[in-house]
Order: C-alpha cells, then structure tokens, then sequence
C-alpha cells in the first residue's frame, strides 16, 4: 500500500505538471483540493479521472464523484485498492 | 485617434523586457536564439504556471508588469496563431488515445483567447476583454479596437499581441512559410491613455488587398497632414524596400518571423529618439498585399 | 446613432436558411441526432447533413475551403444577399471563429503522426483569419475583414465590435457573425471536460447534464442610416444594445453567481438605453451543462429581480454551435421580433431548483416582442450581451 501511495504521489506530479514538487513534499492524508491543499483545481479533477484509467484501468464515469476519491492520496490508494 | 502610449513592454528573443530603451543591444536575430524569458515565478503563481505554454508565461508576465492599482477598462489581445503548443499537444492527446479518457488541460489551453482570458483572471479584471486573430494583421486590429475604447470613454486600456514558434512549424518553413527568417516568439504590450506623457499613436490602418504599396502610404500620410520627410524613422517588414523617410530599418532582423512582431516595430517606435515634430512609420506587408499602416507622433 | 440590422443569413442542423430556421422553430422540430462522422456516431450532435464535396456543388463555393469557410459563406452571403455594392459604402466583415480551418489541419496532422506524410499546402486552411478572409472574398468584402476568437461569444463580439466601428464612423455597413464546423478537435475536446450529455441536452433543467454540440454559421447586416439612404436596404430590426465583461473566475466555469454575466447584461441594457421591464425576450446562452445554467440563471434573477421576461434556449434545437451561436442567435432574436414569437426551450421538465425559472417550453406567438436580449458566454469567462428592437 505504502508503494502505491508513493508511485501515485509521482504520477499526480506528472499527470498535474506540478514542477516544483517532490513525492516527500505531498503529505498521504493532505488535502489535494482547495486553497488549504496543494490548490488543485476543477481542471485537475478530470485530469485524475485520467490518470485513474490510464495507469489503473478505473473509469469514472461522473466527475462530481471526484471530490470524495480525489481528497487525498489515502482516498486515492484506498479507492484504487477497492477497484482494481 | 487619440491614443497615448503610456507604458510599453516586450518579451522576445532580445535582452528587452524591463529595459527602458530596447535599441540598446539590440542584435539580429539569429537561428536557433531563444526567448531571453524573466523568470516567470515572479509574475506568475506556481499554481498557475505549472500549466502555462510559453505563449502564455510570456504574455502574462507582460501584462502583469503593467499593472497598477487603477484597473484596465478594457484589454484586447491580438495572436495570428494562438496557443500553438497547447493545440498541437492536444491534437496528439486524441490522435494517440490508447484509454477512454482524454487530458483536458491542453484543450482548455488551446483556444486563441486563453491569453486575454489568463489575463482578465490573474488581475482579477472584470473590463472588456477581446482577442483579435487576423493573420498578419492581428496586433493592428487589436490596437484599432484599443483606440475604438478610447473613443468609447476608456481611460486605461490594455493592448497586447503575443504568438509562439512550435517545432512542427520547421516542417512547413519551406513549402509553406518560405522565409529566410529563424521561426521565433514574442509578445509585446501596452497601455494606451487618451492622453498624457509620451508617444502619441496617431492612426493606424489596414487594407486586405493593397496592389499599390506607394500610393497607400502616401494617401495614409497625406491623410493625418504628414509630409514624407517628418519621418524620422520608416520601420518596415522584411520584403520591403522602401526609400522613404529618413531611415529605414526593416524590424523583422530583430523579432524573427511570428505574426504579431509589428507590435515589437511599435515598441521599436516607441523608444525612437523624439526630436519635436518628427514622426515614425510602421508599415507591415509581412503577408504580402494584408497591409498594416501606424503612424506614431 | 442608431445601428439597423438589413440582412440575416443562418445555417445549422435546423436549416440550411433563415426561413427553414424559422419552420424548424415554429414546429418545434430540433436537429440534433446521433452524428453520421467517424468521429461523431458516439454523440448527439447538431450536424448539417452535407458533406464539403455537396456544400461545394450546390452552393458553387471554392473547393479547398475549410468546412468553416464554407459554413460561413453559405450564412454571410444570405445575409449579404441582396445588399448593393457601393464604394461609397465602407463595407466590413467581422466574423467570429474557434475552429477557423482545423477541419482540414487535424486530418493532415494525423496522417503526419500515423503515417508521415502529410499536404502541408492543407495547414493554409487553418488560420481563423483565414476564414474570414475567404468569407469576405466570396462576398466582395475588401475594407475591412477582422477575426474575433473568444470561443462561445466571438459572434456576439463580432456583432459588438461591428457596431462600434458604425458609432465610430469607420465603417458604414459590416456583417457580423461568427461560423464553426464540427470537427474531432472539438469534439474530442469537450468530451476530455466530461461536459456532454449523451442525451438530448435539457436546457435550464434540473436534470440536465451536459451540451450537445452543432455547427453552424449565423450572420447579421448592420448599417447606419447614412448607408440606408445609399443602398436603400429594408430595416429588418434595430441593434440597440452590446456589452462584454469578464467574469475571471475560471478558465472554462462560470462563477456560482454569475457576476460577469450579471455585469454584461446590465452593460447592455445601459447602451440600449433600456430598462429590465422593456426586454421582452431573453434567447439565453443555455448550454444546458449543470454550470453555465445555474450561472446564468442566477445573473437573470441578479438583473430582473422578480419580474424575470420570457426566456429560452434553443441549444435543444441546433446544438452548441461555439462561435457561431452567438451569430445564429441573433437571427433567431431578430426571428422573435419579426414575428411577434417566443421560441420554445425545447426538452424541459423541471425547473432548477435552486432559481427556479421557468423558461418558455413551447413556442408561443404573442402580441408584442419590442426588446430581445441574446447571451452569448465563452471559456475564459468571456461574457457578452447584444440587445435587438424592432424598427
């Protein structure tokens, strides 16, 4: 589990273009979304849907599901657990 | 027109942004130069930036240098080819789908107006806000738009033109663009004040199918009362030759070839040495007949 | 000055001229079905139901236009019909695109990344100013010729940009709309923001999940009186009002209270010189996506308070046709004026709850429509308003 919360954290990076981040600098229960997180936004919500499909064949079919799967990288890992 | 520059900035492939004379070094544009950028991080937040083609980092930052506590009432924007990167990636998302989903941050990106709309977000500017897109001429109609709020009551107007080189745009360098000229980038903008200290933009003209160059430019001349010898300075667009005035510089040696570099010769015009009433000539035939004419006071 | 409209040209999925539009409205009969294109039998689309090679034939267009020229030749040369050609006259195109000649560039460009090769003569089609450029040679057009690109609201802004230049003295007479062609760009491209809906759109509906998108062209003539007393064009309406304002809230959302909308429309109303009780008919932007209905309903109620005017959509009848919407519905506004008739919001159900207007859901003739108010809402919180009369 911890593996995948750490090659999530590098594929968020990728798949968000965040440059000037590492891995270590995103907390496993931060929240991603909102002024309080890493200030992600609607755009990257359905950037997530991709990444979820391309790199674990998970499709989310309705974006406003997002917000609950999408609130941290634990959300994320467990969700992907429970999907794949 | 009526149209003061107030404040003019430019990002490119000279050492120019935040100079406050782009003569000095000022060098010809050679092959494979690149953008001379300011670092972005200081105009533009992370958040925002990470996203950002360089199109985008580069006419934001100008814009942002602009501002100041009194907000633009009005903004326009003029690219002959818009978010080129943006397009291009997105054209390759869909082509090379492999899953179901498609990344929207390009497609988002990729519409001409990006720019201005970028703009109006980071200044929190709720004026009006357009992007012109025509071709050659896609600066001087945003600047005859800029000078039309002008004369609508504007006080502080935003005009700007930016336009991106793309490696996919060497492919159609030779059968298609047939230039001598390195493809490169630019933005270059300004705010425009119905009155106050410096440059005064004096008229700006366009034609579509202009046969007769000369007498164009006479006729423009003769129009805004301005013999041919007041000009101290023609700026002119590479395949011409012109004789008139009393120095000729073709600007495209300094910009490379995008379409909106007349907006860096009106920068160029700008930071022109004044000497009481001579005047400055910008003449833009980079497509050849799409005629752009601006007479600077 | 007053600015009149002499001339209006239109074609989508409901018609292929003006007074096919107006049978289409009437009847309530939408154009929007599963899209015959490989690249659109996935979706409900708007599509004309005329490849390029039959566009060409029938209407004796230049073969190597892109389907965006085409479009807007068809619509532009209705409008630009039967209007005299006079040098005396400074005659103008402003025509607003998002697609300009990507029809042709995307093909090209795939078989550059599939297989290598590719016409790069082609890639000379794929500059919005291209478009028009050939819009306006088709017509004659040669003083003038701008390009507006504010994705969804460049008709709008064509149209506003163009009475300006009249106010201003610069022009005497220009035609103004915007046209864009359905293409894989677009259409991949909206399907990326998970906006569609994959049924019929539900404008202004509760339920309502998505846009369908369309194509289309749509364009108006605007003329002063000193160019009516010249080419002695029949008055059709009166463009009275136009405004642009920026939400800059989001680059493809609009903000939960539509305040650009909000400020747009009020903008117009100032240069018409008109009150919120005098508009009539509102022809809203009405994407039917869960937030561009809710924003805009909320800048209506913002404005008109509780006496809200008949409005609609008529996104359920033609699709999202981008750039040119904002040009088609203006002849749908002038339609409405002429006569006397409120277009129906077609596919509606329930009110949104949370604003709870109710849109016009058949189309209903009435006594008098004096003002018509027209939305038009692009990406980059690019908000416009346009404000027709009658005569």
């Amino acid at each position: 589990m911890s593996n995948l919360k750490e090659t999530l954290k590098a594929q968020i990076i990728e798949q968000l273009s965040l440059e000037d981040l590492n891995p270590a600098d995103i907390q496993d229960d931060a929240p991603l979304f909102g002024g309080d997180g890493l200030g992600l936004d609607s755009i990257d919500a359905l950037e997530f849907i991709v990444l979820l499909e391309t790199h674990y064949g998970i499709r989310i079919a309705d974006p406003s599901q997002g917000r609950e799967i999408f609130y941290s990288v634990n959300t994320l890992a467990d969700y992907i657990e429970k999907n794949k | 027109m009526k149209a003061v520059i107030h404040k003019i900035v430019s990002i490119n492939h000279q050492d120019c942004f935040g100079k406050s004379n782009v003569w000095e070094n000022l060098i010809p544009i050679q092959a494979g130069s690149a953008v001379v950028a300011p670092d972005y991080k200081e105009y533009i937040p992370a958040a925002s930036l990470r996203r950002f083609s360089p199109v985008l980092r580069m006419s934001l930052t100008a814009a942002q240098s602009l501002k100041t506590d009194e907000a633009f009432d009005s903004i326009s924007v003029g690219t002959s080819l818009g978010c080129l990167k943006d397009t291009e990636k997105f054209l390759q998302t869909f082509i090379q789908a492999t899953g179901d989903t498609l990344s929207p941050t390009a497609f988002i990106q990729s519409t001409h107006n990006t720019i201005a709309g970028a703009i109006s977000m980071a200044l929190g500017n709720h004026a009006y806000n357009m992007t012109h897109t025509q071709n050659s001429l896609s600066f001087e109609t945003a600047l005859i738009d800029g000078a039309i709020c002008l004369n609508d009551g504007k006080k502080n107007v935003l005009v700007g033109a930016a336009d991106e080189a793309i490696d996919f745009l060497e492919q159609l360098k030779e059968e298609m663009i047939q230039t001598a000229l390195p493809l490169t980038s630019g933005t270059t903008f300004l705010v425009l004040k119905p009155e106050g200290e410096g440059r005064k933009i004096i008229d700006c003209q366009i034609r579509f199918s202009c046969t007769d160059l000369d007498s164009e430019i006479a006729h423009f001349l003769e129009k805004n009362n301005v013999d041919p010898d007041q000009l101290a300075l023609v700026l002119q667009s590479n395949n011409l030759s012109l004789t008139l005035g009393k120095q000729q510089i073709n600007y495209e040696q300094f910009t490379g070839l995008y379409y909106t570099s007349s907006a860096f010769a009106l920068h160029l015009a700008n930071d022109f040495q004044k000497h009481s009433d001579d005047f400055v000539l910008i003449v833009n035939n980079q497509m050849n007949g799409k005629l752009g004419l601006t007479l600077i006071g | 000055m007053d600015i009149f409209v002499t001339g209006i040209g239109a074609i989508s999925c409901i018609g292929m001229n003006v007074e096919e539009h107006l049978s289409s409205l009437v009847q309530e009969k939408s154009g929007i079905k599963k899209g015959e294109r490989p690249f659109s039998t996935r979706f409900l689309v708007g599509e004309i139901p005329l490849t390029n090679e039959a566009i060409v034939a029938k209407y004796n267009l230049v073969a190597d236009y892109s389907r965006t020229s085409l479009l807007g030749c068809i619509a532009a040369s209705e409008a630009f019909a039967n209007h005299k050609r006079d040098k005396r006259i400074r005659t103008g195109l402003i025509s607003g695109t998002s697609v300009g000649g990507m029809d042709i560039s995307e093909v090209e460009y795939k078989s550059y990344l599939n297989l290598g090769q590719h016409n790069i003569q082609k890639y000379k089609a794929h500059s919005s100013g291209n478009s028009s450029e050939e819009i306006a040679a088709f017509l004659g057009i040669g003083d003038f010729v701008n390009t507006i690109s504010t994705a969804c609201s460049s008709a709008a802004n064509a149209i506003m940009m163009g009475a300006r230049m009249i106010q201003q003295g610069v022009l005497d007479r220009v035609v103004v709309g915007g046209t864009d062609a359905l293409t894989e760009f677009t259409i991949s491209g909206f399907r990326s923001l998970m906006i569609f809906d994959d049924q019929w759109c539900r404008p202004f509906d509760e339920t309502r999940k998505g846009l369908n998108l369309g194509e289309g062209a749509g364009y108006i003539v605007l003329e002063s009186q000193a160019s009516i007393d010249k080419s002695g064009a029949k008055k059709l309406a009166k463009l009275k009002g136009w405004s642009n304002a920026s939400d800059a809230y989001h680059q493809t959302a609009s903000s939960p209270n539509g305040y650009g909308a909000t400020l747009s429309i009020q903008e117009a109303l100032k240069v018409a010189k008109l009150q919120p009780s005098d508009i009539d008919y509102i022809n809203a932007h009405g994407t039917a996506t869960p937030n561009n209905d809710l924003s805009e309903s909320q800048a209506i109620i913002n404005v008109f308070g509780d006496q809200i005017p008949a409005f609609s959509s008529t996104k359920a009848f033609t699709g999202h046709t981008l750039a040119a919407a904002g040009g088609i519905e203006a002849v749908i506004s002038v339609l409405a004026i002429q006569n006397n008739t409120l277009f129906a919001n077609l596919n509606h159900s329930h009110v949104i709850e949370e604003t709870k207007l109710q849109p016009v859901v058949r189309t209903t003739k009435v006594d008098k429509i004096r003002n018509v108010l027209s939305n038009s809402f692009g990406f980059g919180g690019n908000n416009s308003t346009v404000i027709f009369g009658e005569v």
